[in-house]
């Protein structure tokens, strides 16, 4: 339940031993996905989606810190996504030729401007929250959002609608990286250390924690702050990376997406989190590039469409009677399930079968995988969420023990 | 009309008394759409505590069942001379954009939202956003929308045309007939103009702008220009659109409906339970998932009757993401009365549409998408639980 | 002990980047580039020679063992734009399809691969990368200027010529010197409609109605506000509204008490044709004149607008009755391939930019991005189904004509032409 109780007291050797690795591995990681761009130069789509899935993931862990771990709702994450773009791009606009300073460090420098101009706003949106509670706390930042985007629209000054050029262009991969990788390590050392027992006491029992005498108020405010922090300096490194960037970027859609991201992988798991951004990220992109075997894109026909549609809905019916319904051993339950998805795929098959008997059906010309990529993104989600509402890592965080004791126990309940 | 700012932060502002009383009611013209289809949201809150995002997608629904029903009985596009249409058309497009949102949200709710009545309200959430898009998305492959078609026009009866002119200052008896009169001699001039250039084979615009018929047109249409100006500055007056007349009297109506079987009915008394309690409710005996049920299919059909109207009425032409924005200002509208508070997200809607025309008669119409949520955020500060809802001290 | 963790973790980490920064900051790509977007930019001036900055990439090429010709054309085949999107599309399907079918273009074929933007500048950049990535020769679209600016930027670092299909913001082309168009531009079209009403309906007192949500609109609001009040005109109100408002009373009763003998609404059919509607039920009289740009061009105009919208104006990049002979065969061939007509003019003009960039390969000395480049700019009179499309030394923006119709009982009824020079030479 808490993952605080697990801290032992380490070794010294083990205690840096493990963070000297790991800030090793985080320098590798950045300097890699740096040095991807000489062999992906022929393919800098690919680039670009590795690139910008960093800034997905910094903003779901940063709103799963409001949302999941102190449980605040907050459904307006793109406003300080947008806040720190704004207040970054204008800046280099404004001021970078009378600078005599590097690139890179200018961007570093922007990523906190917009860091903090957003942690200001999130100061803004946080101290509402201190009387407003569940739905009403989302419909104000929801409100927020589309107020900060309204007022951007109505700025000649940041280009207005059109949006607002951004020069020099900063591309930074290793930044973007290098900052998911920081929020990562913010909210993992925040929920391992005892500063991150307050936050998910406000998460579990507001009324019991601050009986408990925590200071419900300040918990919220924090949260807000450093989560509105990171989306800030996000959003400086997208308007940088980009050098254009629109109100419309940063419409109520990309709050919904990123809270997506965030229940999908497991309210309050870092690792959900991470895992979810970047698939949901990828998975419209990786439909964008799906091809027929001579090379156009795939089309996908209407009996092919209905078969999927109606398999889908057995398995969605069938996988859920076997999780709620059966108590055999685990294994025997996975057992089940791959089964039930066996089964679906059979039942696929015979659908298109019966369906591509059907003269109209079989007429239809189909829909290019392009139409269809959002609507397979939207039943994703709904799948995901009717089979395991809880996300897909639930509470739990991805580690080296959780993972060996998932096996051992597995192992022990099947012999 | 006075000007009190021309320049600085505020320019642009421009109070005009004189339009004050016709904005003041085009509020409640466009609050009475609002508050319906707010409805939807707040019922299902009410009961499920579930905010129901694919609403606006049912009400986008709604809207086309409405169209088909048109194109059904011959009201195309592309259908030519065709008689008006009539009341009893306008009942069956109303009929029909209602029962078949209460299918809809019938089986959304039976497919998506039952499932999840056990799990966290975020989960339940997301399911909500997931079917929203879906029904978007999925809706573009099926759905006529390029261009987004519009229902036809001539659905409309011809007594339903024109408005309701209501004067509070009136004006010179004198001027109207002026006015009437020179609109008689300004079609004149111009069916004199249209012969001639029909006889011809000419194009207006190729004339010389001295040429006899087009100075003569220009000189008949700059007097009515002029007499309606003159009538214009010369009195107050509010004018009501017989359409939008027609939508408020509906809206008021299944308002009433609404009160009555939410107040005075078995099944009313049932909703008011599961609301109230929904685990009490069940033990009491209360079929709850047949409360839910009807709950979903009541407010879709008021969101299907408020979508058939605004697509008939108001003309708005249909995409399948027509529905998104007229959804997200209604559940604002929800929030702002108390979700979950059936008067509540009526006053919600009236407010709503009352302050976004207000700002636009004060010369801020860019600004009136953002007031919404400014009203909102205000109001929420001073009391949390909305208008009429009651922000409930925690239990432990 | 345990907030020393923490820091320590962080101070780590923080170092970590610093140290990253100073080691890899050299091997950032930067560039500087472009404009700032903003105001609809000047009007009415004669086109003066801007230095566009030369493409950084050097584009793709077509190796010689290849028998096709992949190029590119990115459009809305989801979301708000996918009307227009979807016409663009099937207008290029046509142009590529006529091609291949006269056995193409040295005995290769043409091979048009289609990205979706989703009506959205970041996801139009998405699939422009992705285009360029799987090799295509040249870039085709968007419709929307906010989303051409995105691929602009593509087109100009990755070196591959873009002609952009729809976007009238003027200052796109000024991105790079590989950055072309087959539309007028805004600071045509809003000096055209302002030359109309004041010149040939006589108005003197005009109130503007802008999508301030659409930079298409406010920009074109600016160009038609300052050639209007140059001519001596006045603008008597400002409204505006968002796309995807639906009810418009309350702006239509400020401008009724404003007494304007016209409307110039600047935005979209879908929320023109309910504004004019809802005027005319409120008592905006016949008198007043109703005019706006190619973003009425939707036969839906009619249908949503009905009588009320009978009798406008607006500028069009062709008519279907114009008598020229492209306009005829086109149309002919657009039936036998997709049946009907065009929906919106995207049709055309998508056809027209398919077609140019297919005519600049043919031309083009070799078959890679630059020689393209140069054969498109060395354009000169390419007989479009919208007009002479005439591109050497116009920084991209070719000259065109622009057609004002009037909207009638039958559709859009040829009313005026104005020629490029006509308007900007005064």
């Amino acid at each position: 339940m808490n993952p605080a109780v697990e801290i032992q007291k380490p070794s010294l050797l083990k205690f840096w031993g493990s963070r000297v690795i790991s800030a090793i591995a985080a320098i590798a990681f950045c300097a890699g996905i740096q040095s991807l761009g000489g062999p992906l130069a022929d393919n800098e789509f690919l680039y670009r989606i590795i690139v910008l899935s960093g800034l997905y993931v910094t903003l779901a862990v940063s709103l799963n810190l409001i949302n999941g771990i102190t449980g605040q709702f907050s459904i307006g994450h793109a406003a300080f996504y947008q806040v720190g773009a704004y207040t970054a791009g204008y800046l280099t606009v404004r001021m970078f030729s009378t600078q005599q300073i590097g690139e890179v460090p200018w961007l570093i420098l922007m990523c906190l401007v917009g860091a903090a101009a957003a942690a200001i706003t999130g100061l803004i949106v946080g101290l509402p929250s201190l009387r407003l509670k569940g739905d009403y706390l989302a419909i104000v930042t929801l409100g927020f959002g589309e107020i900060i985007r309204i007022i951007a629209i109505n700025i000649d000054e940041v280009g207005g609608a059109y949006g607002l050029s951004i020069v020099p262009k900063i591309q930074s991969p290793w930044l973007i990286w290098a900052l998911a990788i920081l929020c990562i390590a913010v909210c993992r050392n925040l929920l391992k250390t005892a500063h991150g027992l307050p936050f998910l006491a406000v998460r579990e029992d507001e009324v019991a924690s601050s009986a408990m005498g925590v200071s419900t108020t300040k918990i919220k405010v924090t949260a807000f702050v450093i989560g509105s922090s990171f989306a800030g300096a996000a959003g400086a490194l997208l308007a940088h990376y980009e050098a254009f960037i629109t109100p419309d970027m940063f419409k109520m859609e990309v709050s919904f997406i990123v809270l997506t991201m965030v229940v999908i992988g497991g309210t309050g798991s870092i690792t959900g989190s991470t895992v979810a951004a970047l698939a949901l990220f990828l998975l419209p992109e990786w439909l964008r590039g799906l091809k027929e075997a001579n090379g156009d894109a795939l089309v996908v026909s209407a009996p092919q469409l209905l078969g999927a549609t109606l398999a889908i809905i057995a398995y969605i019916a069938l996988a859920r009677r076997v999780r709620d319904h059966y108590h055999g051993k685990p294994i025997q339950k996975a057992g089940f399930q791959f089964g039930v998805a066996a089964a679906s795929l059979v039942l696929f098959f015979l659908f298109k079968a019966v369906f591509a008997q059907i003269g109209g059906l079989a007429g239809h010309e189909g829909w290019e995988i392009n139409s269809l990529r959002m609507a397979i993104f939207a039943a994703v989600l709904i799948v995901i969420m009717l089979l395991r509402p809880q996300g897909v890592f639930g509470h739990h965080e991805f580690s080296w023990a959780w993972l060996k004791s998932l096996f051992v126990k597995k192992k022990q309940e099947a012999s | 009309m006075i000007d009190l700012v021309t320049s600085g932060a505020l320019a642009g502002l421009s109070l005009d008394p004189s339009t004050l009383p016709q904005q003041l009611v085009n509020g409640l013209l466009i609050g009475a759409i609002y508050a319906l289809i707010a409805l939807g949201y707040t019922m299902v809150y009410g009961v499920l505590r579930l905010i129901n995002f694919a609403h606006g997608e049912v009400f986008m629904l709604g809207a086309y069942a409405a169209l088909f029903v048109s194109y059904g009985f011959g009201y195309t596009a592309d259908a030519g001379d065709i008689a008006g249409g009539t009341w009893t058309l306008l009942a069956i497009m109303l009929l029909v954009s209602m029962i078949s949102c209460a299918i809809v949200g019938a089986v959304i709710e039976f497919f998506a939202y039952r499932p999840m009545r056990n799990q966290t309200r975020i989960a339940a959430l997301i399911t909500a956003i997931g079917v929203s898009l879906l029904i978007q998305y999925g809706g573009q492959l099926f759905l006529p929308a390029q261009p987004p078609p519009s229902i036809s026009e001539k659905v409309l009866p011809a007594d339903i045309r024109g408005s309701y002119d209501f004067n509070l200052i009136s004006p010179d008896p004198q001027l109207e007939s002026d006015l009437a009169a020179a609109k008689t001699a300004a079609d004149a001039a111009d069916s004199e103009l249209e012969k001639m250039l029909t006889d011809t084979g000419q194009r207006e615009f190729d004339l010389e702008p001295e040429h006899p018929l087009r100075a003569a047109k220009f000189e008949t249409i700059g007097e009515v220009r002029s007499l309606s100006a003159e009538i214009e500055n010369s009195s107050v007056s509010v004018t009501v659109p017989r359409g939008q007349a027609v939508m408020f009297g509906t809206v008021v109506l299944l308002m009433t409906l609404l009160w009555w079987l939410v107040m005075h009915t078995r099944t009313g008394r049932a909703m008011r339970a599961a609301s109230h309690d929904f685990d009490s409710a069940s033990l009491m005996g209360i079929n709850v998932n047949r409360v839910v049920t009807i709950t979903f299919i009541i407010g879709s059909a008021l969101a299907g009757a408020g979508a058939m109207m605004n697509a008939t009425f108001l003309r708005t032409p249909l995409t399948p993401f027509f529905g998104f924005m007229p959804g997200v200002k209604a559940f604002v509208a929800a929030v702002l009365g108390g979700i979950g508070n059936i008067p509540g997200a009526v006053l919600g809607g009236f407010v709503m549409g009352l302050a976004e025309t207000l700002v636009v008669w004060a010369g801020y119409g860019q600004y009136k998408d953002a007031v919404a949520f400014v009203i909102l955020i205000v109001i929420l500060l001073f009391r949390p639980g909305g208008l009429l809802g009651s922000s409930k001290v925690e239990k432990v | 002990m345990k907030f020393r963790n923490t820091i320590s973790v962080l101070s780590c980490a923080a170092t970590a980047a610093l140290f990253l920064g100073a080691t890899l900051g050299c091997g950032d790509k930067t560039t500087s580039n472009g404009t700032n977007g903003g105001n609809g930019g000047g009007n009415g001036d004669a086109p003066v020679a801007v230095n566009r900055p030369a493409p950084l990439g050097e584009g793709n090429s077509v190796a010689t063992g290849d028998d096709v010709i992949k190029i590119g054309l990115i459009a809305s085949q989801n979301g708000n734009l996918r009307p227009w999107g979807v016409d663009s599309v099937d207008g290029a399907m046509l142009a590529v399809k006529q091609i291949n079918d006269a056995g193409g273009i040295d005995g290769k074929q043409i091979k048009l691969v289609v990205g979706d933007s989703n009506s959205k500048p970041e996801e139009g950049k998405n699939a422009a990368e992705k285009l360029v990535s799987e090799g295509v020769i040249g870039l085709i679209g968007e419709v929307s200027s906010g989303i051409t600016a995105q691929l602009a930027d593509v087109a100009k670092e990755r070196g591959v010529p873009l002609v952009a299909v729809g976007a009238t913001k003027p200052d796109i082309t000024t991105k790079g010197s590989n950055i072309f168009r087959v539309c007028y531009t805004d600071d045509l079209q809003g000096p055209v409609m302002a030359v109309f009403a004041f010149r040939d309906l006589g108005l003197t007192k005009v109130a503007i109605v802008t999508d301030v949500k659409q930079p298409y609109s406010t920009g074109l609001s600016e160009t038609f506000r300052t050639k209007f009040e140059a001519l001596g005109g006045e603008i008597v109100d400002v409204q505006n509204y968002e796309t995807g408002s639906t009810a418009f009373n309350g702006q239509i009763a400020n401008l009724k008490a404003k007494n304007p003998q016209g409307l110039f609404l600047s935005g979209y059919f879908n929320e023109v044709g309910p504004f004019v509607y809802q005027a005319r039920d409120q008592g905006i009289g016949k008198e007043v004149y109703v005019f706006g740009g190619d973003g009425w061009d939707s036969a839906e105009i009619l249908n949503s607008g009905g009588d009320a919208i009978l009798g406008g104006y607006f500028c069009n990049h062709y008519n279907e009755n114009d008598d020229r002979p492209e306009v005829a065969s086109f149309l002919a061939a657009w039936k036998a391939e997709h049946g009907g007509v065009p929906g919106t003019t995207m049709g055309a003009l998508g056809y027209d930019a398919t077609a140019l960039m297919i005519d600049a390969i043919g031309r083009a000395a070799e078959l890679n991005s630059a020689s393209v480049t140069e054969a498109l700019e060395a354009t000169v009179d390419f007989k479009g189904v919208s007009g002479d499309i005439t591109l050497l030394d116009q920084n991209g923006n070719p000259p065109k004509r622009a057609i004002v119709v009037e909207l009638t009982n039958d559709g859009q009824s040829f009313t005026k032409a104005y020629e490029a020079s006509e308007i900007i030479g005064e």
